[in-house]
């Protein structure tokens, strides 16, 4: 440890006043523009905009889509990482790889396989159309389904990656040990992995339901003006009719939905100490 | 019994997450020329097909560009400031720490638009210049987390040993700090720019006449054309992301900082 401070803070504040200064700054201002009018402070971008029942709707599907896909996330991450940790060191490093591996691939890239794969002539409606069960394709593209799948499969990476370094730390014979002493699979999971990984889950969740709640790209694709999401309705609100008044309460709810997600479930975790 | 379940689970979760990478290749091997799953027979024409896309060759060099000197710049920034964070007693630690990290918080879409508004269309700058500004703010959170961490893992008495042997503190740093966390550095830059070239929301507003990074460019693609050249284009960059992954890996296990 060094004791110069000037030292250390020319170091470090070139970084810090850059960020200022085209983060936090800019940022700063888009999110007071709600609140500024002609005549001083006000609320009336909020009222305005929660008025509106397509703009209720969106922030309902909004939120109802980031839990979703974070609840669906932790269930199948909860399975896939305890197996993971029962396979033998060499073929966890391989599966890690795997799971990670689709965090390098562009998003749009992986969204786009979405519309191959949902789409009118898309694997799923072949095999419908082809079986019979129904004469014509079904609309999947479009429906909150098709965003719910891409966002989960966007996403989960980083559920199972969270929660993967959470269970390294449990020690191994702990699970043994609470099925020697009569507790059944229900309980061991319940009473032992979880509040052994819950500060994994809380990682995980956080990052799965910011994630999906800032997504742009899945629900542009996916859901386009027919499943709109916050971020969405943002673009639109701004490139087609130059709304910054929308925009300025659309960020500040996504800035505090990813606030309150992260306190909340903070919160959880320490409460079942 | 148990590995079985393990493995099917394993492997059903595996099919979600890669399936889908695997079909965007096929669909863009396609021989016809719809988009389809599988594809009307097997041809290697709308993967040559992207390299004429006139659009295409621009937003990748703009793309490449930005990934490389955006996290370039990220870099110069963030490990002074990652170095400063850990080895010496600053006031208002936390605070700086905080405002670095903040680019990592706030969603893309709103950085991008108030750039646009508050930087671009005051100032003047032009849309490549705030693209610039961006994709370096954007990185410089995994920038300085990455290093921090490597210099962590650093004690910091081979540094006061080198000072104590005659070095001046540039030199300690140059000469024992730097070889040391180059691991780190470098793991860094890749994660950098592999973010900042994937990126879209930043990017978003920030786009004009001939000016738009290669996500944005397939964007607005794939909603007038409905070809498979999209899937070849994606299936291309899937593969540069990979090779680059896989090369950082072998060479100084990359998923160690990541």
């Amino acid at each position: 440890m060094f004791s110069s401070t000037r030292e250390g803070l020319a170091l470090a504040l070139p970084a810090a006043i850059f960020a200022l200064l085209l983060f936090i700054l800019p940022v700063g201002i888009l999110l007071s523009e709600a609140f500024q009018s002609d005549d001083g402070w006000t609320l009336k971008g909020y009222i305005d905009f929660f008025s509106k029942p397509l703009n209720q709707k969106v922030f309902l599907r909004t939120l109802k889509l980031g839990v979703l896909v974070a609840g669906t996330a932790a269930i199948i991450g909860y399975a896939a990482a305890f197996s993971i940790t029962n396979l033998s060191p060499k073929a966890r490093g391989r599966v890690f790889g795997l799971v990670i591996l689709p965090l390098m691939i562009s998003p749009v890239a992986r969204t786009y396989a979405w519309i191959v794969i949902l789409g009118r002539t898309g694997i799923v409606n072949d095999t419908i159309v082809g079986l019979g069960l129904s004469d014509t394709p079904i609309r999947l593209l479009f429906t909150e389904t098709a965003v719910f799948l891409g966002l989960l499969q966007l996403f989960m990476p980083l559920m199972i990656i969270s929660l993967l370094s959470a269970m390294e730390n449990i020690p191994r014979d702990v699970i043994p040990a609470a099925r020697v002493l009569g507790a059944n699979w229900f309980q061991v999971f319940f009473k032992v992995i979880l509040p052994l990984t819950k500060e994994g889950l809380v990682v995980g969740g956080t990052l799965v339901f910011t994630g999906a709640l800032t997504a742009y790209i899945t629900p542009a694709i996916l859901g386009g003006s027919k499943v709109l999401m916050l971020e969405t309705l943002l673009y639109q609100r701004v490139n087609v009719a130059n709304d910054f008044v929308s925009a300025s309460v659309i960020a500040m709810i996504l800035i505090v939905m990813s606030f309150t997600a992260n306190l909340l479930l903070k919160r959880i975790a320490t409460a079942r100490k | 019994m148990k590995d079985l379940t393990s493995w099917a689970i394993i492997s059903i979760t595996l099919t979600f997450l890669i399936g889908p990478f695997i079909i965007i290749i096929f669909a863009g091997a396609s021989a016809g020329e719809a988009l389809a799953f599988p594809p009307d027979g097997l041809s290697l024409k709308w993967y040559l097909k992207v390299f004429t896309i006139e659009s295409f060759r621009q937003s990748f060099i703009l793309s490449m560009g930005l990934a490389i000197f955006g996290t370039l710049a990220a870099l110069l920034l963030g490990v002074p400031a990652a170095y400063a964070l850990n080895r010496y007693d600053l006031p208002g630690a936390e605070t700086i720490r905080t405002i670095v990290a903040s680019p990592i918080i706030v969603p893309g879409i709103i950085v991008g638009l108030a750039l646009l508004r508050y930087l671009v269309i005051p100032t003047g700058f032009t849309v490549t210049l705030a693209l610039f500004l961006a994709h370096t703010a954007l990185v410089l959170p995994y920038a300085v987390r990455v290093v921090s961490s490597s210099l962590n893992n650093l004690r910091s008495d081979m540094e006061e040993a080198a000072v104590l042997l005659g070095c001046t503190r540039l030199q300690a740093f140059t000469k024992v700090v730097l070889p040391n966390i180059q691991g780190g550095v470098l793991a860094a830059f890749i994660l950098g720019f592999v973010t900042s070239f994937n990126q879209v929301p930043v990017s978003l507003f920030l786009s004009g006449p001939g000016v738009k990074t290669l996500p944005i460019d397939m964007l607005a693609y794939m909603e007038i054309t409905y070809d498979p050249s999209v899937a070849a284009l994606s299936a291309l960059l899937a593969f540069m992301s990979l090779a680059i992954v896989f090369v950082a890996e072998r060479l100084l296990g990359f998923s160690r900082y990541v």
